[in-house]
């Protein structure tokens, strides 16, 4: 295989995806043989001089290697989709006309480190955006995961809730599921400690379940006591923890400052 | 202190602030050539009795000389220190405009003539080294002379990196600051970094503790600068941060690592090292830019903390009017009302951003909506979900329950919520004592010792100073034996006398 075959390859990949419904199975195959060309050609770590068209080329088959990636369902392999961007997105920004393609990436990766609970991550690439704070807020692909965070963070779940349907584009939608799950354990964890009991049909209402057998299901994973004549759930309140005196912590350390002192005086 | 100057370059306004102050406080001095002289005076010194302490002393006049620099002075400086004929003056001045003025300023001032005769021997290579560090700076204070500034610069870490000198370090360290500079005012820092890191690779090797110092807040400056907040924290957890670094070092250092801590959301860490940096850092009125930048910082970290910054900080008079915005946000964030934190974000956005703290700031609006739920749980002990909903223009009813929840779960407030009734009902606060109090008992005694520690082994005792001390313990050990034998002859005497009498 050489690097004349790319511009063909490419063209290829270009149809299957695009074609409405796009050939999953076919892209997926292109993406491995054009994969190998981009190694063999150095373009998939770009290093030496190449020409501008060309970087575009890798890069656009890289996107559309993430996207594909999603629309399988496959997320680790929509991480390493994303580290290899990276090169193109940081270091080459100058170079090569700016991508279409690229908020929506970046809003992805976001998104799937809110669903890790990496927090952490979240705000650092948030930072590393290569954007104006103000704009965060206004850029549609990057908007969505930001409140979607700060939702989560303050506790409206049901503004999380709503905005599921809101993504801003298809491939967004993936991710809806996972987070739902996200979201259901924060609020039976909060419902744990905030109530002593809750009647059925509201517990559903705030888990959003749409049926009392999913509810039911959901409670018996989370041990919860459910009183099916009454038509209640009970919370078993961990009592208080018993508070022991760390008594060798405390030995230790007043060993520690009688050492100290010595020294000193 | 000539390294305290941060200089983002979002800062000049302050820079030059600082650039007053330092004027006010300097006493004037003879004259710059003559200081010069004598600093080079001090490197040879330091040079032949392998003692870094007169080079830093020499650097520590760095910021004050540089502000009288022109010109004539280098000119002047390197034709007395350097004597006729030698090859590295003719480089040394190449660097400089030579224009009519060279001859000029000879015809005008007698005394360079004299004294370069006087001065057989060439200086030690620090000494060039010395005056091409003050060449640059002096380059970059004027736009037309960047291109010639990145030249001498990268000529110059040629120079270093050949020579291999040891007793180059400190000044060394310096160079690499002037670098950076230069690379930035000429707008390609990032191209510095390659250069940057194979230096710090090389510093390790060697244990030049000075240079790397400089080195890592270089590239951590630079990653920052770029937003690249994982390289940086990469650098900072491949790295080890001399121990023996400069203050100024340390505090730079402090501060990259809040920042960077910061962003992670390690609240806590960022804080710790946001404090150091302030402790570090010299006096307010020397530079007020770093101390200002780092306080917008502290108080922002301190805000994600859940605490409210001391009233006192902002009366401060070298940051009262850096921290006004900033002193809006505390309180709005005290009041807990979102609306008023809402109102002064959009009204300071571009303070903040540029700051760089407006992304930290936003994420601020969960404690305004936690700081609320405290204040309304203190003052009822029961209150209706709608209330809530209306105290803290939260969006719906249905919003109010779930933040509540979380707040209890978070442990922010005491409390149950009765869903049936729809209000919520508040515990009492959980009381101050236990194993919490005595860790951070353990926590501040810690501290009081170690900082105790460190500065015994602070303390500079002059070099064979014991000897004296010895020889003298030895004179009054032989004095004592002396008045012993005398005492013992006299107490035979006195027997003797004694004696006799009866």
């Amino acid at each position: 295989m050489s690097s004349s075959q790319l511009p063909g390859l490419y063209k290829e990949l270009l149809r299957a995806f695009t074609s409405r419904p796009s050939d999953l199975q076919k892209t997926g195959q292109l993406l491995t043989q054009l994969k190998i060309v981009l190694i063999e050609t150095g373009l998939i770590f770009p290093q030496r001089d190449h020409k501008p068209n060309e970087l575009v080329v890798a890069r656009d088959i890289l996107e559309i290697g993430a996207f594909w990636s999603i629309r399988t369902k496959d997320v680790p392999s929509f991480d390493r989709y994303f580290a290899q961007l990276q090169t193109f997105y940081n270091d080459y920004s100058s170079v090569l006309p700016m991508s279409e393609r690229e908020y929506p990436i970046r809003g992805l990766n976001l998104i799937r480190l809110l669903i890790q609970n990496r927090i952490a991550d979240f705000h650092t690439t948030l930072e590393s955006l290569p954007l104006p704070a103000d704009e965060l807020a206004v850029n549609p692909f990057i908007k969505h995961p930001v409140n979607l965070e700060r939702w989560l963070m303050e506790g409206s779940y049901s503004k999380v809730w709503k905005a599921r349907e809101e993504a801003p584009a298809e491939e967004y939608k993936f991710f809806v599921d996972s987070l739902m799950g996200t979201i259901r354990n924060e609020i039976a964890s909060c419902e744990e400690a905030a109530y002593d009991s809750l009647p059925l049909k509201d517990a559903g209402t705030l888990l959003f379940f749409k049926s009392q057998s999913e509810l039911l299901a959901f409670a018996q994973q989370r041990n919860w006591q459910v009183n099916l004549t009454a038509e209640t759930i009970t919370f078993a309140h961990k009592g208080e923890e018993k508070l022991d005196i760390p008594k060798e912590k405390l030995i230790a350390n007043n060993l520690a400052y009688a050492r100290e002192l010595e020294q000193i005086v | 202190m000539a390294d305290v100057e941060m200089k983002p370059a979002d800062e000049k306004t302050r820079k030059d602030a600082d650039k007053k102050d330092e004027k006010e406080t300097t006493p004037t001095p003879p004259s710059a050539v003559s200081e010069i002289k004598s600093n080079i005076a001090l490197i040879d010194r330091a040079v032949s009795t392998l003692e870094p302490r007169f080079t830093h002393r020499v650097l520590r006049s760095l910021a004050a000389l540089r502000k009288r620099l022109n010109d004539t002075v280098l000119r002047d400086a390197i034709a007395e220190v350097y004597p006729q004929d030698s090859s590295v003056k003719a480089v040394l001045l190449s660097w400089l405009p030579e224009a009519p003025a060279q001859d000029q300023s000879m015809d005008i001032d007698p005394t360079p003539t004299p004294t370069s005769k006087s001065i057989p021997a060439e200086p030690v290579p620090e000494a060039e080294i010395y005056l091409r560090l003050l060449i640059l700076h002096h380059l970059l204070t004027s736009p037309s002379n960047y291109a010639k500034a990145t030249e001498l610069a990268q000529d110059t870490v040629q120079k270093m990196q050949a020579l291999n000198r040891r007793s180059l370090d400190p000044i060394a360290a310096k160079v690499w600051f002037a670098v950076e500079r230069t690379y930035e005012l000429a707008g390609e820092l990032s191209d510095a970094r390659p250069l940057f890191l194979a230096a710090q690779r090389t510093a390790s090797l060697r244990h030049d503790d000075e240079t790397q110092a400089s080195l890592i807040n270089r590239l951590l400056r630079s990653y920052l600068h770029y937003s690249l907040y994982d390289q940086a924290d990469k650098l900072v957890s491949k790295t080890t941060f001399p121990l023996s670094a400069p203050n100024p070092q340390y505090a730079r250092y402090h501060f990259f690592l809040g920042r960077i801590r910061a962003v992670q959301l390690n609240y806590t860490e960022a804080h710790t090292n946001l404090q150091q940096a302030i402790r570090r850092a010299p006096p307010p009125k020397i530079a007020p830019g770093f101390y200002q930048a780092v306080h917008k910082l502290f108080v922002v970290v301190e805000l994600l903390m859940g605490d409210i910054p001391e009233r006192s900080l902002f009366r401060h008079p070298v940051l009262e009017k850096a921290l006004s915005g900033y002193f809006d946000i505390v309180k709005a964030v005290r009041t807990g009302s979102l609306s008023q934190f809402q109102n002064t974000l959009s009204q300071h956005a571009a303070l903040f951003e540029a700051d760089k703290t407006y992304t930290l700031i936003v994420r601020l609006r969960q404690n305004v909506i936690k700081t609320g739920i405290r204040r309304l749980s203190l003052s009822y002990s029961r209150i209706s979900l709608r209330d809530i909903c209306v105290k803290l223009h939260l969006d719906s009813e249905e919003d109010a329950e779930y933040i509540v929840g979380k707040a209890i779960r978070d442990g922010v407030i005491e409390g149950r919520i009765v869903h049936e009734k729809g209000w919520m009902e508040c515990g009492g606060q959980k009381t101050g004592d236990g194993p919490e109090v005595s860790e951070m008992f353990a926590r501040r005694i810690g501290y009081c010792l170690e900082l105790h520690n460190q500065s015994v082994k602070a303390m500079r005792y002059p070099l064979n100073a014991h000897r004296k001390e010895l020889a003298d313990a030895e004179g009054a050990r032989e004095r004592e034996k002396e008045l012993a034998k005398e005492i013992q002859e006299g107490d035979l005497d006195d027997d003797d006398s004694a004696l006799g009498e009866f």
